[in-house]
């Protein structure tokens, strides 16, 4: 068996000494760094004097969906001082980042949500020079490019605000500096999802979110900012609206989306719009609903209860979003080393290892190989079929031996990123007409 | 409900009128049940109807740590946060109810404000005292802003069911208490609590229970250790375990032993002191 | 009118100080920064900025949206307002009347309150197995065979929201009144029903006038939770439905704070202008001082 049995709390040493093992399989001399910074056997964390930052308490504030207990008990274990997670909601997030900085440590928040942080002075840049696999960050990030090719700019692709004039800059960057606004973090590629047991046809389209066949059978999400897009994408697909940029949306065009939703929703096309992820796995698990806006968890947690299921990639492209970590204005002397300690040790691969299974990628996907077996690291990041069981974070079964991710490989799906999750400039006129539709 | 001893035969009104309680019971459990049932499931399982399989794996789940958040610890906060309000909530509203029975300056504009804030919307709440605790450089936490935001949703309710309980509460009662000699604290302990007993478990009762299942004042007020209403929201925002069913199931078990052993208690004090009169009707 | 001697009147105020402490700091200070703000601009880049501008409240005031949100609002407390005042009453009676031990009465009590300590969450979550497509109550129906095509409107519809609002309020009405009802002089019941007054007579002239204070108080608690929740309306509406907090919680999420302000702000003179109307027809606390 090559398949890790243990939980990955306790996995961290044998998954160490597996990463020195595997050193000779690795390509190039700084995805070897990269691995020896990951495994404290060979150089250790901290490289600050432990004395002095025993009593650290760093607060890592975030969503459910990253900011996970696991992920700061192996911290603290590794770098000798406390990292605690605290976590929130979406709007919960930014109102206690603007409202309350001081309570914050390290923001992990979506990369929209920069948009929101950065003109508010609430944070100072990340210097690049203290990220020691700031090199190996994807260039999705770092440089706006997947594979060789720009990525998308619609919406708040992660380059246009990863970067800032200077320390405590409150303007995004057009291009590297040395001032980062965030650590790049997890992120993923959103995609519809299905029954394949009750949709017996192929789906490789967005429009089919809107087809008057499953009439009664699909939901979309009712956060109003992803949801509309989402929305934009299935009429798109099926020519009902065209627009210029979906992620920067005119009044024109939201109105034009409303409106067509509101129709869609008279002709009871909708069977409900989902508020919490478990609605959506409810939805889809007792049939109610055979077609609709998912996240990823949310689609392995169907299949967990023997229900099929499919993350269907779809012809017009993904919706993508992600996550970065930033650092909140107050943090000085030992405390900030503290933060630059964890935010390194974020990208050393253990973290990447432990949210794969979640079904996420990682900045730095190559120290993560090391903390995932061959098998592991073929189903998630390479498309390949499991050779073995598949497990969660928690050691559960996910999938069986033979199952392919849906979407393929990580190059797969993110060279099809069409549009990022985003605030529009019309956000308060859009959060006004997605009333409309509730209420219609 | 007197301490009647004659046992009158029974009207028609009361077995129509019990049946109704039970039907209302079985409503209010209605969703109740399917929670029990679901909690036992097998490890695949789901939140939905058909069962999958039957075990006690989710109970399991719920005291190991897992992905499932930290609801131990949640809970180890959201009770002793429940039992502060409760006590505060009890103490507060009983002593503002007996003022209320005489004019006062300012109780036109004290009583709107109660009223306010059991009208204001939670969520704006929760962001005022936020701010309002970083603008004095405090930090938010459990046992403070989040203790305050939870007040400002009990107290009102506190009061107002004490403002039910006090009606046509005759404090000639107090006054002749006095007039022989009771000193305050005699008159709170022989004439005032006795009478009100049932209104303060009532307002104790409600202290607490809002507290517990209170989300949106302590939505942004709690800091960075969440009480159990935000861990469970956070964890459904995320993934969907059927060990929150078994959380449910629990609490329920631990309610009804903790009431049945109470209340045993209490009988048994009673038949012990029988003899006197327990209580009596307080009429105005 | 009480003549109130120097001492009895501090003892008033050292009785209500706690009261007003507690509702000063965590009530007026928060009350008076929303007030504040929902004067200021807002920008999406920036946030809200302070000024003094007026146009929050013309924005909420004049907007179509506003109508239909509160409609909505004002359509689910009229509703649950109803069904909670004929259950709580009926319950309260039952438990005031009928049953002669306290000590029954309070683990009757405790029954009902069991439910509310798993919390809003999970059991707003529980409905679904219980009330969607596959659910218990449609497989039981086309079971029996009442309808051949699951019932749809059992979930995410504004029935689902009412159900879901009479479930957990309903409590809220029991509880007052039964607190005044628990007061009324059971010589007083007797004496009517020994001068020959029938019970459709006892009821209107002795107990419902009687308990009228708790029927006010636990109104005042039912509009003010329906009108305040969001959270049954997000979850039970399936997005179906909307209120007027609802949507303060996507003004919130993109932190336009002054909009939510105002939107807060005018929700709270509504709601005070009808519990207001309720005191008008019951004057509570003149029942308080009637007690001399």
């Amino acid at each position: 068996m090559t398949r890790k049995d243990k939980t990955p709390t306790d996995s961290a040493e044998p998954a160490a000494r597996k990463g020195v093992n595997r050193r000779t399989m690795l390509k190039g001399a700084a995805a070897v760094a990269g691995v020896a910074i990951g495994s404290k056997a060979i150089t250790g964390f901290p490289t600050i004097w432990a004395q002095e930052i025993k009593d650290i308490t760093l607060t890592h504030v975030g969503m459910s969906y990253s900011t996970i207990i696991e992920i700061a008990k192996q911290a603290s274990k590794d770098l000798g001082f406390k990292v605690e997670m605290a976590v929130t909601d979406h709007p919960g997030f930014v109102t206690r980042v603007t409202t309350q900085p001081e309570s914050v440590d390290v923001a992990d928040g979506e990369i929209r949500q920069r948009l929101q942080m950065v003109p508010r002075g609430v944070l100072q840049g990340v210097e690049t020079k203290k990220i020691k696999l700031w090199d190996k960050v994807t260039p999705i990030y770092t440089k706006g490019e997947f594979a060789g090719k720009p990525t998308s700019r619609s919406g708040v692709s992660p380059f246009e605000v990863m970067y800032l004039d200077s320390k405590e800059g409150t303007k995004f960057h057009d291009g590297a500096t040395e001032w980062a606004t965030m650590l790049p973090g997890v992120y993923n590629a959103d995609t519809l999802g299905m029954r394949p047991d009750l949709i017996t046809r192929p789906i490789d389209s967005w429009a089919e979110l809107v087809n008057p066949e499953f009439k009664g059978k699909t939901a979309i999400q009712d956060i109003p900012e992803i949801g509309i897009l989402d929305a934009a994408m299935a009429l798109q697909a099926a020519g009902k609206v065209k627009y210029n940029d979906m992620g920067e949306m005119t009044k024109e065009e939201i109105d034009a989306t409303i409106e067509a939703l509101i129709e869609l929703k008279k002709a009871g096309h909708f069977r409900a719009l989902w508020n919490t992820f478990d609605q959506s796995v409810q939805l889809m698990a007792a049939g109610e609903v055979v077609i609709q806006s998912m996240w990823s968890p949310a689609v392995t947690a169907v299949r967990s209860q023997g229900k099929a299921c499919q993350y269907v990639p779809l012809k017009e492209g993904y919706r993508g979003w992600g996550n970065g970590i930033s650092l909140m204005k107050h943090l000085s002397g030992k405390k900030l080393d503290a933060a630059y300690e964890y935010l390194n040790w974020y990208l050393s691969g253990w973290m990447g290892g432990f949210i794969a299974k979640q079904g996420y990628y990682i900045s730095v996907p190559e120290t993560a190989k090391a903390f995932m077996t061959d098998d592991e690291w073929g189903y998630w990041y390479e498309g390949k079929a499991a050779q073995n069981d598949i497990t969660n974070p928690t050691g559960d079964k996910m999938e069986s031996a033979g199952a392919k991710r849906d979407g393929g490989s990580y190059e797969d799906r993110f060279s099809k990123i069409v549009v990022w999750n985003t605030f529009m400039k019309e956000a308060v006129y859009m959060n006004k007409r997605w009333n409309d539709f509730r209420t219609a | 409900m007197a301490g009647r001893t004659t046992h009158k035969k029974r009207e028609w009104t009361f077995y129509v009128l019990a049946a109704f309680f039970v039907l209302f019971v079985i409503f209010l459990y209605g969703p109740m049940f399917s929670i029990y049932v679901l909690s036992f499931q097998g490890p695949n399982a789901g939140l939905t109807f058909p069962m999958q399989g039957f075990s006690l794996h989710w109970f399991a789940a719920l005291f190991g740590q897992a992905r499932t958040g930290d609801i131990g610890g949640a809970f180890g906060r959201s009770i002793p946060l429940a039992i502060i309000v409760l006590s505060l909530t009890v103490v507060i509203s009983v002593s503002a109810g007996l003022a209320f029975r005489r004019r006062f300056f300012g109780a036109t504009p004290l009583f709107y404000v109660a009223v306010a804030s059991l009208i204001v919307p939670g969520l704006v709440l929760s962001i005022g005292i936020g701010q309002g605790f970083t603008v004095l450089g405090l930090r938010t936490a459990w046992w403070s802003s989040a203790l305050g935001a939870h007040l400002s949703w009990t107290l009102p309710f506190g009061l107002l069911i004490m403002f039910a309980v006090l009606a046509r509460f005759n404090p000639a009662l107090e006054e002749a208490a006095r007039d022989q000699g009771a000193t305050n604290v005699q008159v709170l302990r022989y004439v005032v609590i006795p009478i009100l007993f049932p209104g303060i478990i009532a307002v104790a009762l409600f202290g607490f229970t809002l507290s517990y299942d209170e989300f949106p004042r302590s939505w942004v007020t709690a800091g960075t250790k969440n009480t159990l209403p935000l861990e469970i929201w956070t964890m459904v925002t995320n993934i969907t375990s059927p060990a929150l069913y078994a959380l449910a199931t629990v609490t329920t078990a631990i309610s009804f032993i903790i009431i049945a052993v109470s209340l045993g208690a209490i009988a048994m004090i009673q038949r012990r002191r029988s003899g006197q009169p327990k209580r009596k009707t307080a009429g105005g | 009118m009480q003549s109130s001697t120097p001492a009895r009147r501090g003892r008033t105020y050292f009785q209500v100080a706690p009261l007003t402490i507690a509702l000063f700091v965590f009530v007026v200070i928060p009350l008076i920064m929303i007030l504040t703000v929902s004067f200021f601009t807002f920008d999406f880049v920036i946030g809200a900025q302070p000024s003094f501008i007026f146009d929050n409240f013309v924005e909420v005031l004049t907007d179509s949206n506003t109508l239909s949100l509160y409609g909505a609002t004002l359509k689910f407390a009229a509703i649950v307002w109803a069904l909670t005042l004929f259950i709580g009453f009926w319950i309260a009676y039952f438990l005031a009347f009928h049953i002669r031990n306290l000590l029954i009465a309070i683990g009757l009590f405790l029954l009902c309150t069991v439910p509310f300590w798993t919390s809003n969450v999970i059991r707003m979550i529980s409905w679904i197995p219980l009330l969607g497509k596959e659910g218990l109550i449609n497989q039981a129906l086309m079971g029996i065979g009442i309808v051949n095509e699951p019932v749809e409107w059992l979930l995410f519809s504004e029935f689902a929201v009412i159900l879901c609002y009479v479930n957990l309020f309903t409590l809220f009405m029991i509880v007052p009144i039964f607190n005044s009802m628990a007061r009324i002089d059971r010589s007083l019941v007797e004496a009517a029903r020994d001068a020959g007054a029938g019970r459709l007579r006892i009821m209107t002239e002795v107990i419902v006038p009687l308990s009228k204070s708790g029927i006010a108080l636990g109104s005042v608690f039912v509009v003010a939770l329906t009108m305040g929740d969001f959270f049954v309306v997000k979850i039970m509406g399936g997005g179906r439905s909307a209120n007027v907090v609802s949507a303060m919680f996507d003004d919130i999420g993109i932190l336009n704070y002054p909009h939510a302000g105002a939107q807060a702000v005018v929700l709270l003179i509504v709601v005070t202008l009808i519990v207001t109307a309720i005191m008008r027809v019951v004057d509570v606390r003149k029942e308080l001082a009637q007690a001399r």
